[in-house]
């Protein structure tokens, strides 16, 4: 029976992006409050399920009243069907060559080891590029994302630059690629594999053992993952076996078509006339998500009500975070955490509401950085074919009894 | 009326990590529209993946689903000949369509 009633929720699911395909092309909220699966995944606890080949799994919004999302409610996205069976610890050594003066071959007890690599720790927000996805219209394609591809946690690995300083990088040395263990069904599927430029790795990019003080989850890139803070989650290859430096760029489909916006000001296009030219996703905007109240969340008529969130960017920072309960005609500023965490972590916000009267009430979130980039609202966000990078000002309607 | 099915399982991925055990990637059984067409769907794509990946698209137009096996065939380098790829274009279409050619 539980099966049958998980079954319901994910027409529903299907049901809602169906009623909304056909509508103008105005951007709305994104599918919120799907069903929790009843089927938990390795090491998770039971999410919202989107597929198991690959596994897909989206955290609940509930999650982000709090800065650090938990390692067992943190999201996974895999791109092919088959992760590795077995990652033996003791055995699993992570590769370095091309172009270095001296190839590398590290185990992961060397890596963790501080006489060779100084351990560094960086608190982060990870965010797939097509998270939202669903408040595009027409349908975007791929997965029909709820808010809750993303995540922040505390990550514990080595600098990258140590270990390419260690490698010592050739004269003409410009482009390094990661190589994930994930793997297609047939042969000559295209790896998982990331190119990126020297210029775009700087130290804050480290290669990741431990998240949230555990090892890494098995289905977030366990035993060793890239993290580049600020950027979308594409580039953050999981269970990397292989680095390899070079001094031209290849084509790549991960790189070249997947995860790309219109090259233009706007970063978009219309179903009818869609962009030639594109670039990749790189950078995250500045976001904010309401994590309680909820949609459909009942509250009391004159209860002291927190409002809690998180917000971020791409590593400037955020300034301030906005409340509306009046549908936007007036905006409070929301109390900021400490920021200790750090430019590129969850800012957590909160503010004290008074709900007054009885029905619906919307609450509203806005984040703005420090160099003044604000969210825009879901309608003013155009079109793109990938339904990328939505960062609409956040909306919960509530009910007042 | 439509009949559903259940899928039954193909291929989980058994894991071993620092978790206790064995441990598998649990099977999940997504609901299946048995239409004209499912036999090669079953056959193209789900050996290389979950049918939950084909339906949590959102209904989508006829020129998107001819446009996503184009893409695992030309990218992904998926073995679907052109006659499946056009009744697996059909199924999907039919069955998680949003009523748009283009």
């Amino acid at each position: 029976m539980k099966r049958r009633d998980f079954f319901k929720t994910s027409i529903a699911g299907a049901a809602a992006a169906m009623a909304t395909s056909l509508e103008a092309g105005v951007t709305g909220q994104p599918i919120d409050n799907r069903k929790i699966s009843t089927i938990a995944f390795p090491e998770k606890r039971p999410m919202i399920t989107y597929s198991d080949r690959p596994p897909l799994l989206e955290t609940p919004r509930c999650v982000f009243a709090n800065t650090i999302t938990p390692n067992d409610a943190f999201f996974v996205r895999w791109h092919m069907p088959d992760i590795p069976t077995h990652i033996d610890p003791k055995n699993y050594k992570i590769k370095i060559d091309g172009l270095v003066k001296k190839e590398l071959n590290i185990s992961l007890d060397f890596l963790k080891d501080p006489a060779n690599f100084e351990q560094v720790e960086v608190t982060a927000v990870l965010q797939c590029g097509g998270n939202s996805r669903s408040a595009f219209k027409p349908t975007a394609g791929g997965i029909q994302w709820g808010h809750g591809a993303m995540g922040c946690a505390k990550w514990k690995g080595v600098r990258l630059s140590d270990l390419l300083d260690q490698a010592g990088l050739k004269k003409d040395a410009e482009w390094i690629g990661f190589n994930g263990s994930e793997k297609a069904a047939y042969y000559e599927t295209p790896n998982f594999v990331r190119e990126l430029h020297l210029d775009e790795l700087d130290d804050h990019v480290i290669l990741a053992y431990e998240m949230n003080g555990e090892d890494l989850p098995y289905l977030n890139g366990y035993p060793l993952r890239l993290v580049i803070p600020g950027s979308y989650s594409d580039s953050w290859v999981k269970m990397l076996s292989n680095i390899t430096v070079t001094n031209k760029y290849k084509k790549l489909f991960f790189m070249d078509i997947a995860y790309r916006v219109p090259d233009n000001e706007c970063e978009c296009e219309t179903p009818e006339k869609k962009a030639k030219k594109t670039k990749p996703i790189t950078k995250m905007n500045v976001k904010s998500l309401i994590g309680y109240p909820e949609n459909g969340t009942v509250l009391q008529t004159k209860s002291h009500v927190v409002v809690r969130g998180v917000a971020f960017d791409d590593g400037h920072g955020i300034r301030d975070v906005k409340i509306s309960i009046d549908n936007g005609k007036t905006w409070k500023s929301a109390e900021l955490d400490d920021g200790k965490a750090g430019r590129y972590a969850y800012r957590g916000f909160k503010l004290a509401i008074k709900p007054m009267k009885f029905g619906k009430m919307t609450i509203m979130a806005k984040a703005i950085n420090k160099i003044g980039q604000e969210q825009p609202l879901a309608k003013d966000i155009k079109w793109n074919h990938g339904g990328y990078k939505f960062n609409g000002i956040d909306v919960v309607t509530v009910d007042v009894v | 009326m439509k009949k559903l099915l259940v899928l039954a399982a193909i291929v989980t991925a058994p894991l071993f990590a620092q978790v206790e055990g064995d441990i598998e990637v649990p099977y999940i059984p997504f609901e299946v529209k048995m239409g004209k067409g499912f036999g090669e769907v079953n056959a193209n794509c789900l050996t290389c993946h979950s049918f939950g990946y084909v339906t949590n698209q959102g209904r989508q137009s006829k020129a998107f689903w001819a446009g996503k096996v184009k893409k695992l065939m030309v990218h992904f380098k998926a073995p679907i000949t052109d006659p499946d790829a056009k009744i697996v274009t059909e199924y999907l279409y039919e069955e998680y369509g949003n009523g748009e050619l283009k």
